[in-house]
């Protein structure tokens, strides 16, 4: 969808924003997607693009509401912020995250 | 909840795509410019900031196609991109579009239409307990004529006590009585039924209760059930109007209930009263008056029925074999005897329309076939460009099912515009034919159901072969053919040619039984009734035993004396006569009779003639021939010598050869001998239809026989209809309390008696006449794509010398080849499909050389015509042209 360079995951794709939201408060696409870039350094190369049918996916569900407002540079955006369910999701996609990393990282060590 | 939120954010996305739409487009630019300005202020040029921004962004197409995924139901945008391409298609070619769909909508209306009189007439939930073990069971004898006809009471009681198959099985006869104290006295169909007739039937009063089987007995009280219809109609709905008296032929009756709307059976009975048999009656095996309902014990089949009760009768005819030999029982489901004569006909029309629907199937089919296969190269460039199997072939079901679907639309319209001619199938003033009352034909749920599913059905039928075909094409096939107009292919060439032969076949098929019916119905009108119906007026009367009684026959003969003197002395009146049962009202009785110095006849043998009581002037009023001896006069009155007239038919039958003038006839028995002489020899009435079979026929004078049945006719100068008023003043100026049953015009009785005919051979044939046009189109249609395909092949043929009659023949024997085959095909379908019309046909046989042959030319004649324009274009095509054209 995004391309062959995308390589995040779409839950994770998902988390990222909201915790972006949550410690940015209400930001828009671009704004999202240099946070996301910025947090994640070198590690991660993303197609910005991707992150708006995220949006979409996340408004859908009611876990993040969108407004259009003008920027400080005076530029007209739509601006995404969490919602009160989007705020309590993050918590139960936090743990499903950490049970899943845990469980790839008990893949990923060396046998017993 | 979460998924109930995508979902409606998801459909009203549907419906906002415009607005999103430019949304996400400024979002996205608004997102570039954001970066565009981070850049430049990171000291980029304008064009590498630009550049780097849509790099970093990745793919604003892609981006957008994906978040419109995320955003709506893609399967169904998809379809609605479908439907769009297809109704684009369908404007581009305009004369494909509006013969399909005019074609398709045709066979859907016709078989909607047809079905919805099905649906109200065969498929009508019958409002009884569990109605498919209701029976109604006859007698039949031949020397009755061998129809079946009702029982004796010894009979019933017999089989009733002797057949285990019956849960219950009941007597009822009709009892007409006259209401008085009502207003005017009115005639009304009354039935006597015993109690458990009821029961079996399952009904329950809406107002009351029933009679219980102490009551039905000759002690049993005068209690009787009012119909719905009459309690609201003469009792205007008196909610008192149970354990209410009303007076029926004199006597005081007490009602006790008020049966539910829509209780109609036996059909039109307005009261039931209890039957009070005596012990007595059900030792009487000589007169057939019971007519038995019966509930079939569960698991028990109707042949297992029928068997067991004439196991029984057999035993019953060995012990009266004077009254029973002979006899045959016949158990009709309830349906059947309600559905009566109209079955037949609509099931044949149900199988006519059928036929269309699948003509106008292979019609569409092939119109189809024409058209994608001149989108073949449309189809290539889809493979091509790498559209899969599963996209074009929803690509095509789509397009069959916007074809099928405007056409079923149409249908439907087409339908309910036609539904109500379809009325014409029941007239309602006939009470000689046994066809269900049909007052309005509803375009119901279920109807439209029915046209929803043929149209379902039809767009598979039509589509699935130009769907099969356009799936085998190969991209580089498809082009090659195409571009380089070969010879057409076998396979494409081999469903067209089925297209062609289906349909001149089932076309075949669908005239020949359409030329049987019309010619049944030519014969029938032109059938002599043996009466003069124009100008004619009938009114029919019942003279009620409380005011004429059998003990007063003076009574009757002064009544009637007098209305006959008053109606012919009404301005525009020529004559006036009287009959008891008049011709085509389905009223009629018999009576045995016996030839003097002839051998007794055997044992249940003795032969039977209608009962015709007459005056002086009805022959005269009628136009009925006498063709030898002389009428009735005033001379022959009560204390004269008794005389009768014959028919023509009597008199062949029973004097071969004799001049049956001066003979006699006994009326009586045996042992006490009633002697009637013959006077007179009538020309022949065909007093049940023109279609029916002349009966015996015996006539004596009504001042002998003061019959309580009168009709009385007059012959008018002017329109008989306009003549109602005065004979009906007539009547009731000689006594103003006696009802007139029925006063219509004969001619109108017996245009009514063909009603039934009338209309389905008028429908069949216009369904044969649209068949006949659509398998033309069809026919035309495809001989003009073979000749469209092969342009360059005859361009050729032509440039290497072919002469232009070589060509023109060439084109034509390919149609004229289907056609033949078609008609082969087709013969056969219809020497084994006509047999099922049998009993529906009117002294014409099922193999009648002349209409399988004209319509074998017809239709050979309409596929030359249909193969002769597109042949003759083959053979003008410019060779030079042709092969220039690609």
């Amino acid at each position: 969808m995004g391309g062959d360079k995308s390589e995040v995951l779409q839950g994770t794709l998902d988390l990222m924003v909201l915790k972006t939201l949550e410690s940015m408060g209400p930001l828009h696409g671009y704004g999202i997607a240099r946070r996301i870039e910025q947090v994640s350094g070198d590690g991660l190369s993303l197609n910005q693009g991707t992150i708006y049918p995220a949006l979409l996916r996340l408004e859908q569900r009611g876990w993040i509401n969108s407004e259009w407002g003008t920027s400080e540079t005076n530029r007209r955006a739509k601006f995404y912020s969490l919602s009160g369910i989007g705020r309590k999701q993050i918590e139960t996609e936090t743990e499903n995250w950490e049970r899943t990393a845990a469980t790839m990282a008990r893949f990923l060590a060396p046998s017993n | 909840m979460e998924l109930i939120r995508i979902l409606f954010s998801r459909c009203t996305a549907l419906f906002r795509r415009q607005t999103l739409d430019e949304e996400l487009d400024e979002e996205l630019r608004s997102h570039i410019d954001f970066a565009v300005e981070e850049k430049m202020k990171r000291g980029m040029s304008a064009q590498a900031a630009r550049t780097e921004a849509m790099r970093a962004f990745g793919g604003v197409t892609q981006t957008t196609e994906a978040y419109r995924e995320q955003r709506g139901f893609p399967i169904f945008e998809a379809m609605a991109n479908d439907l769009r391409f297809g109704l684009r298609q369908l404007v581009k070619s305009p004369a494909f579009a509006l013969t399909a769909i005019l074609t398709l909508a045709l066979g859907i209306g016709a078989s909607t239409a047809i079905f919805s009189v099905v649906k109200a007439v065969l498929l009508a939930p019958l409002p009884y307990k569990d109605p498919g073990r209701i029976m109604t069971v006859w007698t039949a004898n031949p020397v009755r004529g061998g129809h079946p006809l009702s029982s004796s009471a010894g009979d019933f009681a017999i089989w009733k006590q002797r057949s285990a198959v019956f849960e219950d099985l009941a007597p009822s006869f009709d009892d007409e009585k006259t209401l008085t104290g009502q207003g005017a006295p009115l005639f009304l169909i009354s039935y006597a039924v015993s109690a458990n007739y009821l029961r079996i039937l399952g009904v329950e009063p809406q107002l009351g209760r029933l009679y219980t089987d102490q009551e039905d007995s000759p002690q049993g009280p005068k209690v009787a059930l009012l119909s719905d219809h009459i309690w609201r109609t003469t009792f205007h709905s008196d909610p008192g109007i149970v354990t209410r008296t009303i007076r029926l032929d004199g006597i005081a009756y007490t009602v006790l209930g008020v049966m539910p709307r829509g209780f109609d059976y036996p059909t039109s009975v307005e009261i039931w009263t209890p039957s009070a048999m005596t012990a007595s009656a059900y030792d009487d095996f000589n007169h057939p008056y019971v007519r038995i309902l019966g509930r079939l014990r569960s698991g028990v089949t109707l042949a297992q029925a029928q068997k067991t009760l004439n196991d029984v009768e057999a035993q019953v005819a060995a012990a009266h074999p004077q009254t029973d030999s002979g006899n045959r029982v016949v158990v009709v489901p309830l349906r059947e005897q309600l559905d009566g004569d109209i079955r037949k006909p609509l099931l044949i029309l149900m199988g006519a329309v059928g036929l269309m629907l699948l003509i106008a199937c292979a019609n569409t089919a092939g119109l189809s076939l024409a058209r994608n296969a001149e989108r073949q190269k449309e189809i290539a460039v889809r493979f091509a460009l790498g559209a899969t199997r599963l996209r074009v072939l929803r690509q095509f079901v789509t397009e069959s099912l916007l074809l099928a679907m405007i056409g079923g639309a149409g249908g439907i319209l087409l339908a309910l515009a036609g539904n109500r001619f379809l009325l014409k199938l029941f007239p309602n003033e006939v009470a000689n034919l046994n066809i269900p009352k049909v007052t309005q034909i509803p375009m119901d749920f279920g109807v439209l159901m029915f046209a929803f599913t043929i149209t379902l059905l039809t767009a598979l039928l039509f589509g699935i072969v130009p769907v099969l075909k356009g799936l085998r094409t190969e991209a580089s096939a498809a082009m090659k053919e195409t571009s380089r107009g070969s010879t057409t292919t076998r396979r494409t060439n081999r469903s067209r040619s089925a297209v062609v032969v289906t349909e001149v076949a089932l076309s075949l098929i669908l005239m020949t039984g359409a030329g049987l019916v019309v010619a049944s119905f030519q014969k029938v009108i032109n059938a002599d009734l043996g009466f003069q119906p124009d100008h004619v007026l009938s009114l029919q009367l019942f003279l009620p035993p409380d005011h004429y009684p059998d003990t007063d026959p003076t009574k009757r003969r002064r009544f009637v004396q007098e209305v006959e003197n008053r109606l012919n002395e009404l301005p525009g009146v020529e004559s006036a006569g009287t009959i008891n049962f008049l011709p085509l009202s389905g009223f009629w009785g018999t009576s045995g009779f016996l030839l003097r110095g002839q051998a007794p006849p055997k044992e249940g043998q003795a032969p039977e003639a209608d009962n015709r009581i007459i005056t002086p002037g009805y022959l005269r009023t009628m136009g009925i021939k006498l063709l030898r001896g002389r009428n009735f006069t005033d001379a022959d009155r009560a204390g004269s010598a008794h005389v009768a007239m014959i028919n023509q038919t009597m008199a062949k039958q029973f004097f071969k050869g004799k001049d049956p003038i001066g003979e006699e006839l006994n009326l009586g028995s045996l042992d006490k001998p009633d002697w009637w002489e013959i006077v007179g020899v009538t020309g022949d009435v065909k007093a049940f239809g023109q279609d029916q079979p002349t009966h015996l026929d015996m006539y004596r004078p009504f001042d002998q026989v003061p019959f309580p049945l009168v009709a009385f006719t007059l012959r008018t100068k002017t329109d008989p209809a306009s003549m109602v008023k005065s004979a009906e003043e007539a009547v009731w100026y000689v006594d103003p309390n006696l009802p007139v049953l029925k006063a219509i015009p004969m001619n109108l009785l017996a245009s009514q008696t063909l009603a039934v005919r009338r209309a389905s051979s008028a429908l069949i044939s216009a369904f044969a006449m649209l068949a006949l046009v659509l398998t033309c189109i069809g026919i035309y249609g495809v001989m003009a794509y073979a000749v469209a395909h092969r342009r360059q092949e005859i361009g050729v043929r032509m440039a290497l010398g072919a002469p232009r009659g070589d060509v023109l023949r060439m084109m034509m024997g390919l149609g004229v080849r289907l056609t033949l085959l078609g008609v082969v095909i087709g013969l056969v379908g219809a020497f084994v499909l006509t047999r099922l019309m049998t009993s529906l046909l009117f002294e014409v046989n099922t193999m009648n050389p002349l209409i399988f042959s004209i319509a074998v030319i017809v239709l050979i004649a309409v596929a030359m015509a249909a193969s002769y324009l597109p042949s003759r274009r083959a053979a003008s095509i410019d060779p030079m042209q042709a092969l220039r054209t690609e």
